[in-house]
């Protein structure tokens, strides 16, 4: 009996102390498996591996330049032309040349969702505005065509954004902004985290009386939710929505055809991501997003010019909605072979009225595979084979083939030579715009009839690039050669009644950009970049000066230099200098016999404060300290700007 | 079915040499916490050293700590116990030999020692299965000539040894940036503070701080800023930790059997735990490329040997 009661004891005890052994180390910790994370798809493409030129914008590139949105973040990088002017709908960014108001040939990705908008003729500028500056962890910019990888509308090249990741947000945040030109800037976060998920929601503003001399307030408020679920199985559960409503004040009292008015542009978005390692080797990736476009822009045209007292509508509101679902695989065998290869489906409904004289969704359905392949032949040999088949329900199948090959020359040293084929379809404008304007029940004009005969444009890609990273000088250096040809450019032919949207110019965009990164010291960071372009007429096609003609539209300079320069101070004070010098274009709305240069120069000094346990930081920034140079529009000027931003960061 | 006769056979197997036990002294008894395939790995190392070095096969019984509790065989020579759990229960129970606990980390034994007032001593010593700080700080300064700041973060259970390992890493010229994670504390502002200019994050082993729950987000969060994570198993390394060093189960059972014949021939056990002189060191390749580090898991081993002038 007592040995019975000896045992229970001891039973008892044991207990305990296994209870104990719940929250205390044990062989457990060292011998038990742990779920895969760093799996094949999370670990990214070395740059000196990737096929084409990458210029990366880190978070504190990006909070150090004080840009307050990503278009005005991406006139630093080599080859891009940038305009801050809302009105065609947000600022603009392109690669390699603003060909018309809108910039269509790059693709936007935001956290791997295509954000590029439906609505404006797949114009990246609305993406660009959907995520407040300070929830981006990095931009990488490809400068380069990569519809092999991320589909037709990389035509030029691709501007990924990635959002901060929630675990790294925890906490409240809050911005303020408030400077001249009415700039009012806001935002919280908060972040929060529960079992094996977190969480963020950030709520912003960015407003400002916009450029001189158009009718400029503009007022961008956001609000977006992210949630990454991380359950034990190493499954990785992401979700994020957000919406966006945009105010801008556009037109010209004086101007009856382009009234002033205020107009609102809308969206929405929903994106469920999921993945999943199936081994060390492979993944499986499923993602799912929607999104939805509102606009409004309507104002009364004035017949009083034909002697009548009354107007008619000019209206170009309207919807558009977009769903993707894409299925992507990961493998790779050692570090010799990786590959990626998956499918989309994507549907675009366009709804509008005023522009396409019908109440009927105009519906785009693409089927797309894709797949590259990472190949590593000898240690300082690495083959990109890559290509992606697109079928439009309106453009027609096409394939977009990339061969790139980086050569590690010796360490740090990597050559690369390549040439890519990409296709981009007309858009939903380009083929059924049908704008027409009637009064009293009498049709007056059909301004704009699109034929329906245009085909996709395409562009055949050659470049040779270096990248060579010096850690012990401190010296990063990417230098991208390249030759562009561009055939059956789909223009706006604005000399037929009605207008009409046709293949014309073949041409060519060669030249040479390089990016030159420079840390020589702790503390200070020098980024200088220059992009010559040369654009050569090969073939008029139906009309001249459309796009490109000598003398005539010029849709880049032909050498725009920038230099960042951040600069610690004693005091841990933070000191930008940034400077840009772009030579003479042709901005989007002068017409083409204009052409104007610019130079800006932007400064920051910002100072790191404690505010009890909170962490904060008060900038004072200057942007464009010279004069006010053209932007957009000859009427239309960006003028020096000064505003002061205080970040509590808890 | 096959399963029931296994265990049938085992039982009666075992029920045998318990008997057999009561009439002849075994030489070691191996006494394991569980039956899974770690505690298998490093007993069967264990008796094959053993054999290797004239020690019957016969002459060692093996069993699992809740039999032991059930039979009580005839005190052995030696007792090797595999796992916290066995060496908890040999440590109340005072059996009546030495004991050398093995597979088990310095704090388990080290608690266990708390819990059940016994002293670490020749007759109850142990085999650590975490790594020295030195030989940690020592495979660090190779891997990473130019790292200066190492991140670590404590679990409650972990942050005493912090004077220690602040000592080893000033002495091997690291600067240490720590932060301990309570009980009811969020892990997160934690890993933030360590991250903060680190050049590597070194995971030291407790369960609140790193588990199958938390390390997704510890390994993306040091990865997205560039810190790379020196952990202390190869199933971390597998995870996405760059590289780790750990004594494997054999490993254990090699070096607990070296000290068990050691006994057997008239010595005693060290009168205080001792860590494994042998290791292996992990890389992830993939991880290691994509950081572009060339790391090679065998020079790092060698290297590291030549420091430690083992063989």
């Amino acid at each position: 009996m007592n040995r019975w009661i000896v045992w229970c004891a001891l039973l008892a005890c044991s207990a305990s102390v296994l209870a104990d052994g719940m929250t205390g180390v044990s062989e457990r910790d060292f011998l038990t498996e742990v779920p895969l994370v760093l799996s094949v798809s999370r670990l990214p493409q070395r740059l000196d591996d990737t096929p084409g030129a990458v210029t990366v914008l880190d978070r504190e590139f990006i909070r150090l330049s004080g840009a307050r949105d990503v278009a005005d973040l991406l006139r630093l990088v080599p080859g891009f032309q940038t305009s801050m002017s809302f009105e065609s709908i947000a600022p603009q960014a392109s690669y390699h040349g603003g060909f018309s108001s809108y910039s269509n040939r790059i693709q936007v990705l935001i956290d791997g969702r295509s954000a590029y908008s439906a609505y404006f003729i797949g114009s990246v500028e609305p993406g660009l505005q959907s995520v407040a500056i300070d929830d981006i962890e990095r931009i990488e910019v490809l400068r380069g065509s990569n519809s092999a990888a991320y589909g037709a509308r990389a035509f030029l090249g691709v501007i990924n954004i990635v959002t901060r990741d929630p675990a790294d947000t925890q906490g409240t945040q809050l911005g303020l902004s408030t400077g001249n030109n009415a700039i009012g800037d806001a935002r919280a976060s908060v972040g929060w985290s529960a079992d094996k998920a977190n969480f963020r929601l950030a709520l912003d503003r960015r407003s400002d009386a916009g450029l001189a001399g158009s009718n400029g307030a503009n007022r961008i408020d956001r609000l977006n939710f992210r949630a990454g679920l991380r359950p034990a199985n190493g499954d990785d559960l992401e979700l994020r929505l957000g919406t966006m409503t945009l105010n801008a004040g556009k037109g010209d009292p004086n101007q009856v055809d382009n009234l002033a008015r205020d107009t609102r542009y809308g969206s929405s978005y929903l994106q469920f991501d999921w993945r999943r390692s199936l081994d060390q080797d492979q993944d499986l990736a499923l993602s799912y997003s929607h999104g939805d476009e509102t606009y409004r822009d309507a104002f009364p045209y004035s017949l009083q010019a034909l002697g009548i007292n009354d107007s008619i509508a000019i209206d170009a509101s309207g919807a558009s909605r977009s769903d993707a679902l894409t299925l992507q695989h990961t493998w790779r065998r050692g570090l010799q072979l990786r590959m990626v290869w998956g499918a989309e489906l994507r549907r675009e409904q366009v709804v509008s009225k005023p522009i396409y004289n019908t109440d009927d969704a105009l519906v785009t359905n693409f089927a797309r595979l894709f797949g590259n392949l990472e190949w590593r032949p000898e240690k300082e040999l690495v083959l990109n084979a890559g290509a992606m088949a697109e079928h439009s329900s309106t453009g027609g199948s096409s394939l977009a083939p990339r061969l790139m090959l980086n050569w590690h020359l010796a360490d740090g040293q990597t050559l690369r030579v390549g040439a890519s084929r990409a296709y981009r379809p007309p858009s939903t404008y380009e083929q059924f715009a049908d704008v027409r304007y009637s009064w009293n029940g009498h049709l007056l004009e059909v301004a704009t009839l699109a034929s329906g005969k245009v085909q996709p444009e395409s562009v055949f890609s050659r470049e040779v690039g270096y990248l060579g990273v010096l850690p012990q000088l401190g010296l990063n250096l990417d230098v991208r050669a390249f030759h562009e040809r561009i055939d059956g450019f789909i223009t706006q032919i604005n000399s037929t009644r009605p207008k009409d949207y046709a293949n014309t110019e073949n041409f060519s965009i060669h030249g040479l950009e390089y990016q030159l990164k420079w840390q020589p010291w702790n503390g200070t960071r020098i980024m200088f970049n220059q992009a010559y372009l040369n654009f050569s007429l090969i073939d008029h096609g139906i009309e001249n000066g459309l796009a490109v003609d000598y003398g005539n539209a010029l849709p880049a300079p032909r050498l725009a230099s920038t230099l960042t320069w951040f600069q610690k101070l004693p005091g841990n004070l933070d000191l930008s200098i940034m400077h840009q010098d772009s030579g003479t274009m042709t901005p989007q709305r002068t017409g083409h016999d204009h052409q104007a240069a610019m130079t800006r120069t932007d400064l920051r000094l910002a100072a790191p404060l404690r505010l009890g346990a909170q962490r904060a930081e008060l900038a004072l920034v200057v942007q464009n300290l010279g004069s006010p140079y053209m932007d957009a529009d000859p009427a239309y000027a960006f003028q020096r700007r000064i505003f002061v931003t205080i970040r509590l960061d808890q | 079915m096959l399963l029931r006769l296994r265990n049938l056979f085992a039982g009666v197997w075992l029920t045998f040499m318990v008997a057999m036990g009561a009439h002849a002294q075994s030489a070691v008894v191996i006494v394991s916490s569980d039956d899974g395939a770690a505690y298998g790995a490093a007993a069967q190392a264990l008796v094959q050293e053993l054999e290797r070095g004239g020690i019957s096969r016969y002459s060692i019984l093996r069993m699992k700590a809740s039999e032991w509790r059930d039979a009580r065989p005839q005190p052995p020579r030696l007792y090797v116990t595999l796992g916290t759990e066995a060496a908890d229960l040999l440590a109340r129970l005072v059996p009546g030999a030495p004991v050398l606990c093995a597979l088990l980390p310095r704090n388990s034994f080290e608690a266990i020692l708390l819990h059940t007032g016994r002293k670490v001593s020749s007759q109850f010593s142990a085999l650590f299965l975490d790594q020295p700080a030195q030989r940690q700080f020592q495979l660090i300064r190779l891997a990473f000539p130019a790292a200066r700041r190492v991140g670590v973060l404590w679990g409650p259970d972990a942050a005493k040894d912090g004077g220690d390992w602040r000592t080893q890493a000033q002495a091997a010229g690291f600067q240490l940036v720590d932060a301990e994670v309570g009980k009811q504390e969020l892990l997160f502002p934690a890993l933030k503070q360590v991250l903060d200019g680190t050049d590597l994050l070194l995971a030291v082993p407790s369960p609140q701080v790193y588990n199958s729950h938390t390390i997704q987000n510890i390994l993306l969060t040091s990865f997205r800023a560039n810190v790379p994570m020196m952990a202390f198993s190869p199933a971390y390394v597998r995870a996405g930790a760059l590289l780790a060093v750990y004594v494997t189960p054999s490993q254990v059972g090699v070096q607990a059997a070296q000290l068990a014949r050691a006994v057997l021939e008239g010595k005693t056990l060290p009168a205080s735990g001792v860590y494994s002189n042998d290791f292996h060191i992990s890389v992830n390749e993939h991880v290691a490329h994509s950081l572009d580090l060339a790391l090679d898991e065998q020079d790092l081993s060698r290297r590291l040997r030549q420091r430690e002038a083992l063989p």
